[in-house]
């Protein structure tokens, strides 16, 4: 009892050195919201803590060049206001709107959720979709940045070492021609773990309408959120339309019935996710709003 | 390990256990038990407090965390025995019924004002949502949070008279009075023993 | 109706001051000085025998006092849901620690240390080794095996049958059938369970508990103990809720015999995921019904089967199941009615007393059963409903008791109208995305236990010497405003404001016997009683108050603290000074000590009415609208009654869509707390408008009926006949979840 290191940077230099002392039962404490509850298990105790809470310098929404860059200890609550945040990356701010409760969105921040790699993380379905990158400092000072994609595996598994930090998040701003949206279905309207999620990310070419980038991230529908390459690739370069909205529902459906196919859950999740597939493609407001024929059959769409 | 943050507007210097979470120090070595433990996870919002004016669940945060920074909690909303004004609202709408939930409640709805002074409706509920309460169905809850906003409904209850008032309130008629003593003196003399009743 | 002066008024719960400062010390804030906390080790299997129990790890840690389990505890049985000890239908089937553990959650061992989180880490380090027993984790399960049994003596643990009134052959008549299943449930009291015992030299022992009934917890103690009842003194602290959670004695008996044992203050608060797992929730329950009526849509004959899931223990089930069978007739005129009601021990956490008593989960069944009686007649919901509703002072086909002042139909039709019924029944539910639906259910509950068990309270009532009142009762307050109901009908008697009359709660060293807060005899029994005292003591009162203005008592009424000589407005003598005077002569003190015996049990009832929005994409239902009416008699504390009906609806909404409480394969509870047992939040909760239908007329005081059970009976019914009229379904298998709704529409069956 109460054996516990505590370390409490506030600055960069003072991480570094802080991260140099890690083991491997050192924990990071960024919000809060997961470790602390996971501190009380019997024998959780770390031999060092590093709290991060104190790192002002590392909360921030940034726009440098074309690039957004957001500080890792930046609250949900912090995104969601976030003027910058909404003009170029509204899905994400969105995303954390849409977390837990006040109190939750108040302390969590996106690099502990990140981190934490949680199979229903709206944070980081959201990035994903952004195409983030995800910048670390170890306790040599090395500073690394990767693909999100890389750092998180799959449920709770990230690359990240013993003595890293995630420091930043960043990804290309999205300019006029684009529209990003977060669409959640939980098993309540507010405060709960989604169900499934999706980040939707289309680019529109001005002259002809049609879609340029499109980007499809789908969240708590695997070990870790994902992206549906093949479905993108079907929908770049079709018009923004009606048909455009069916395909996106038969090819999330389609995924996720691939990605957890012995899930008891999936029937619901499959008949569910056309609704969300639509609400996803409704949000970015690209055509008037479109419907399936409810209910909706799993996989089928409307009419022939 | 050392502590140092202000709690309802003190400086307090603590020694604590590293890991002890904010609502611990709270509670057991501050005594400040208004703070309640519903469930530990974050979910009921029994625990909330304020940490530099925003709404947190004690129950989540280590004690660390909080360095530097300012706690209220519901001990420190009546300034010098007065009762806030979200508190008396409370008070009045009937918002009030076993209590578990009532500290976590005021302080969440404490917050939002602080922010949001005229919440409609639809904010007091998304503010209060990670504040669950099982006696109230929430509806007197809301009505108080926006009265206290200035934005009054009827006010439900019949409000606790001084109680200094109410006993001075009956008073006897004076000659009534006066001969009601004299028969209680009579009768209080003592009976001479060749009195036959 | 004369005009009563405080009776009907609203008054907040007469400790809001100190819960709104956050001042006041519940059980769970409770600590004496030197105090040891106790953490409990719980059976991780659903069946088996405890092999060997090593706690050397434990007791090694230096913050530890000693590890009890049931290698060195005495095996005394006793039955949690004792009230009395003269009380018939109770099992003594469990002990303090468990040798043969029966459930995921049965106590093993106890840790007690001098700090909560020693505790907490030294029951991590007990071992335990089991050997593991087939578990049976449902009804079908524990009856078809016959070779694995749970308790001595089989698995279906009681069976009740009534039968009453005649069948009678019509031509033409309309069958019905049906079959309906509600779910384990968490009561979701937010404060946890509770307990703190202190043993004193001399073998005496004081309870602090947050229990609803503190004389039997006295009970249970002393005879598992060994001890007499007058040195064992059990005090009731105030509770954050309790919904019947807390009426069984669940944490009492283990922390008084840690107290005895350590002759110290020792402490007990679970945690939540203990209180879902290991305290006990409300039962399961599968119910079939058979009705048969004229084509007019006159019932003729009702027939119920009920299976009630007892879980580990028998529990107050049994007679739970019992009053299952006596909700039906309460509400519906019945030539014929026969019910089976059959309570069956399965390895799954304990069920016991919740809000309702099993009304609630009768209501699900006979409310959805009636919806498909009028769709098969072609009736509309109420109009059927209207023509076999009971009338005022019908006699209960079953109990045999005049149901009362029973204003059942009045409360249908006022809701009706309120509600636009008419208008919004007929309006198209739509076949998009979003569709709408309305339902209605009707609710009747009992007023006390009459009839089926002796029922009386006892109470003190004195006047202070400056003319205020101090009442002694027996008096748990879970937090609905039990204390104020009581010093509203003083107060109205005695004509003074209630805040001159104080009125604590029980402790059974000073506060005269009463059973406590359950049964729903609070206010109609309890209060009744409250009545009486306070009349015997404006009684003396007068008497002393003739006396010292020599007039004769008919002459003389109360009012404002005061007594005035009628028609003559000079002449008064407040209570104060007849106090002050009177305790100078003969008379120390004006006080009385009555018993109040009931004497008759009518229904009180609810009808509610819900407008639902189901989200065909999610299957997320919205409760967009509800109205509840209440035929309460009369509303003692106005505000506090319509509030219980709102607490109470967001309950049956959780009831009838969200809440429940699945164990896996293993016996294990999927859900360990509020992350994944989700009760109604605020943004989900509707605005619900209320109505009270108040004709009094009963024996309650002031003709008021209790309210706090048939606030919620009728809930969940009202809003699954809603989501049914929205979907064109039929679902009566609860709760409503996305996956059962979403699977509806597609026509297949799925479970939740």
């Amino acid at each position: 009892m109460g054996a516990t290191d505590v370390l409490t940077p506030a600055t960069r230099g003072e991480l570094v050195a802080a991260l140099a002392r890690a083991t491997p039962r050192t924990r990071l404490l960024a919000g809060g919201t997961d470790l602390v509850r996971a501190l009380r298990a019997p024998g959780a105790e770390p031999d060092v803590l590093i709290d991060l809470s104190g790192l002002a310098d590392l909360a921030y929404v940034r726009l440098d060049g074309g690039t957004v860059r957001v500080g890792a200890t930046i609250t949900y609550a912090e995104l969601q206001r976030d003027p910058l945040l909404r003009e170029h990356a509204l899905c994400l701010a969105l995303a954390a709107g849409q977390v837990g409760s006040v109190q939750i969105r108040n302390v969590a921040t996106l690099g502990g959720n990140v981190a934490n790699a949680s199979s229903c993380a709206d944070g980081a379905t959201a990035l994903l979709a952004l195409d983030a990158e995800v910048t670390t400092i170890d306790g040599a000072g090395r500073v690394t940045c990767r693909p999100l994609g890389r750092v998180v595996l799959g449920a709770n598994r990230t690359t990240l070492g013993r003595d890293e930090a995630i420091v930043e998040l960043s990804f290309a701003a999205l300019g006029a021609g684009h529209r990003s949206s977060f669409t959640k279905i939980g098993s309540r309207t507010t405060v709960s773990v989604a169900r499934l999620s999706c980040a939707l990310v289309a680019g529109v070419d001005a002259a002809s309408g049609a879609l340029t980038d499109v980007r499809v991230a789908l969240g708590a529908v695997g070990a870790t959120a994902f992206r549906v390459p093949t479905l993108e690739a079907l929908l770049r370069g079709r018009p923004a339309d009606e048909r455009a909205a069916r395909l996106l529902a038969d090819g999330v459906v389609q995924a996720i019935a691939a990605s957890i196919p012995e899930r008891p859950s999936l029937p619901y999740k499959e008949a569910a996710a056309v609704g969300l597939a639509y609400d996803a493609w409704n949000a970015l407001a690209l055509c008037p709003p479109c419907e399936p024929a409810w209910p909706a059959e799993a996989g089928a769409t409307t009419g022939p | 390990m050392r502590l140092q943050l202000t709690v309802n507007g003190t400086p307090r210097g603590l020694e604590i256990d590293p890991t002890a979470r904010l609502i611990d120090v709270l509670r057991d070595e501050l005594q400040l038990t208004g703070a309640k433990e519903g469930c530990g996870e974050g979910e009921c919002g029994a625990c909330t407090v304020l940490v530099d004016g925003k709404a947190v669940a004690s129950c989540l945060m280590l004690a660390v965390q909080a360095r530097g920074r300012e706690v209220v909690t519901v001990e420190g909303l009546a300034v010098e025995g007065e009762l806030d004004t979200l508190q008396q609202k409370f008070v009045e709408y009937g918002a009030v019924q076993c209590g578990f939930c009532t500290p976590g409640m005021l302080m969440s709805a404490k917050a939002l004002l602080l922010q949001n002074p005229t919440p409609s409706e639809r904010d007091i509920r998304v503010a209060l949502a990670g504040n669950l309460c099982r006696c109230t169905g929430y509806s007197a809850i809301v009505a108080a949070v926006k009265a206290a906003s200035g934005q009054e409904a009827a006010p439900l209850m019949e409000l606790p008279a001084d109680p200094g008032e109410l006993a001075t309130e009956a008073t006897s008629d004076p000659e009534t009075l006066e001969a009601a003593r004299e028969v209680a003196r009579r009768a209080a003399e003592p009976r001479r023993d060749e009195e036959v009743e | 109706m004369h005009e009563l002066r405080y009776v009907g008024g609203s008054y907040p719960v007469h400790d809001v001051a100190q819960k709104v400062t956050g001042e006041l010390v519940y059980g769970s804030d409770f600590t004496l000085p030197g105090m040891l906390h106790a953490k409990l080790v719980l059976s991780p299997i659903a069946h088996g025998l405890v092999k060997r129990v090593d706690a050397s790890r434990a007791e090694a840690l230096p913050e530890v006092v000693r590890v009890f389990s049931c290698v060195d505890s005495p095996m005394t049985t006793f039955c949690r849901a004792r009230i009395h000890p003269g009380q018939d239908l109770v099992a003594h089937d469990e002990t303090l620690f468990s040798e043969h553990v029966r459930f995921v959650g049965d106590r093993v061992a106890a840790v007690v240390a001098t700090t909560r989180a020693a505790a907490v880490a030294a029951a991590a380090l007990v071992e335990v080794e089991y050997e593991e027993l087939p578990a049976l984790l449902t009804v079908e399960q524990a009856l078809s095996r016959r070779d694995v049994a749970i308790h001595p003596g089989g698995n279906l643990v009681y069976e009740y049958e009534v039968e009453k009134g005649a069948a009678r052959a019509v031509e033409g008549a309309v069958v019905v059938e049906s079959v309906t299943s509600t779910p384990r449930v968490h009561h979701a009291a937010l404060e946890p369970h509770v307990c703190i015992a202190q043993g004193h030299g001399g073998g005496g022992m004081t309870v602090w508990t947050t229990s609803q009934g503190s004389y039997a917890a006295r009970t249970v103690i002393a005879e598992l103990l060994g001890l007499e009842y007058h040195r064992v003194r059990v005090v009731k602290l105030p509770m954050g809720g309790s919904f019947g959670g807390k009426t069984e004695y669940i944490v009492e008996p283990v922390v008084a015999f840690l107290a005895r044992e350590l002759r110290r203050p020792v402490k007990l608060l679970l945690d939540r995921e203990e209180c879902i797992r290991a305290t006990m929730v409300r039962p399961a329950t599968c119910t079939g019904i058979t009705t048969t009526c004229t084509r007019d849509g006159r019932l003729l004959d009702f027939e119920a089967v009920s299976t009630l899931d007892a879980g580990a223990y028998a529990s107050s089930t049994p007679d739970y199941g019992i009053h299952m069978t006596k909700k039906v007739t309460k509400a519906y005129r019945v030539p014929h009615y026969r019910h089976l009601s059959r309570t069956v021990l399965t390895n799954t956490p304990v069920a016991g007393a919740a809000r309702g008593w099993g009304a609630p989960e009768m209501a699900v069944a006979v409310e959805t059963h009636m919806d498909r009686v009028a769709s098969a007649l072609r009736l509309d919901p109420v109009e059927f409903r209207l023509k076999n509703l009971v009338e005022p002072s019908d006699i209960d086909l079953v109990t045999g008791l005049s149901l009362g002042e029973a204003r059942v139909r009045e409360c249908l039709r006022r809701g009706a109208d309120a509600f636009d019924w008419t208008t919004r029944r007929a309006r198209p539910v739509g076949r998009g995305r979003y569709r709408r639906g309305v339902g209605v259910a009707v609710g009747a509950h009992k007023n006390g236990m009459y009839g089926a068990f002796p029922e009386a309270s006892n109470m003190a009532l004195k006047m202070n010497e400056d003319g205020t009142f101090e009442l002694s009762a027996s008096l748990h307050d879970p937090g609905c405003g039990v204390i104020t109901v009581m010093k509203v009908i003083v107060g109205e008697v005695l004509g003074v404001h209630p805040d001159l009359i104080a009125a604590g709660e029980a402790d059974t060293a000073v506060t005269p016997f009463d059973y406590g807060t359950y049964g729903s005899r609070v206010t109609y029994v309890v209060g009744a009683c409250a009545e009486r005292v306070a009349r015997e003591v404006r009684a003396r009162l007068l008497e002393a108050a003739a006396d010292l203005l020599r007039e004769p008592v008919e002459r003389l009424h109360v009012r404002d603290g005061a007594v005035w000589v009628k028609d003559d407005h000079e002449r008064s003598i407040a209570y104060r000074d007849i106090a002050v005077l009177s305790g100078m002569r003969h008379v120390p003190s004006i006080s009385a000590a009555v018993t109040y015996f009931a004497t008759s049990n009518p229904a009180s009832y609810s009808v509610q009415f819900a407008e639902v929005e189901v989200d065909c994409a999610t299957g997320l239902t919205a409760v967009t609208d509800f109205l509840a009416v209440g035929d309460v008699g009369r509303a003692v504390n106005r505000g506090m009654c319509e509030a219980q009906f709102r607490g109470a609806v967001q309950m049956g909404i959780g009831y009838a869509l969200c809440e429940q409480v699945v164990v896996d394969e293993a016996g294990r509870s999927g859900v360990a707390g509020f992350k994944n047992y989700h009760i109604v939040n605020a943004p989900d909760m509707p605005e619900v408008q209320v109505l009270l239908v108040e004709h009094e007329g009963d024996d309650g005081p002031f003709g008021a009926k209790s309210v706090g059970e048939i606030a919620t009976v009728p809930t969940a019914p009202a809003v699954v006949n809603a989501v049914n009229h929205a979907l064109a379904t039929q679902l009566s298998e609860l709760p409503l979840t996305p996956e059962r709704i979403l699977a509806a529409l597609r026509g297949r069956e799925v479970s939740a």
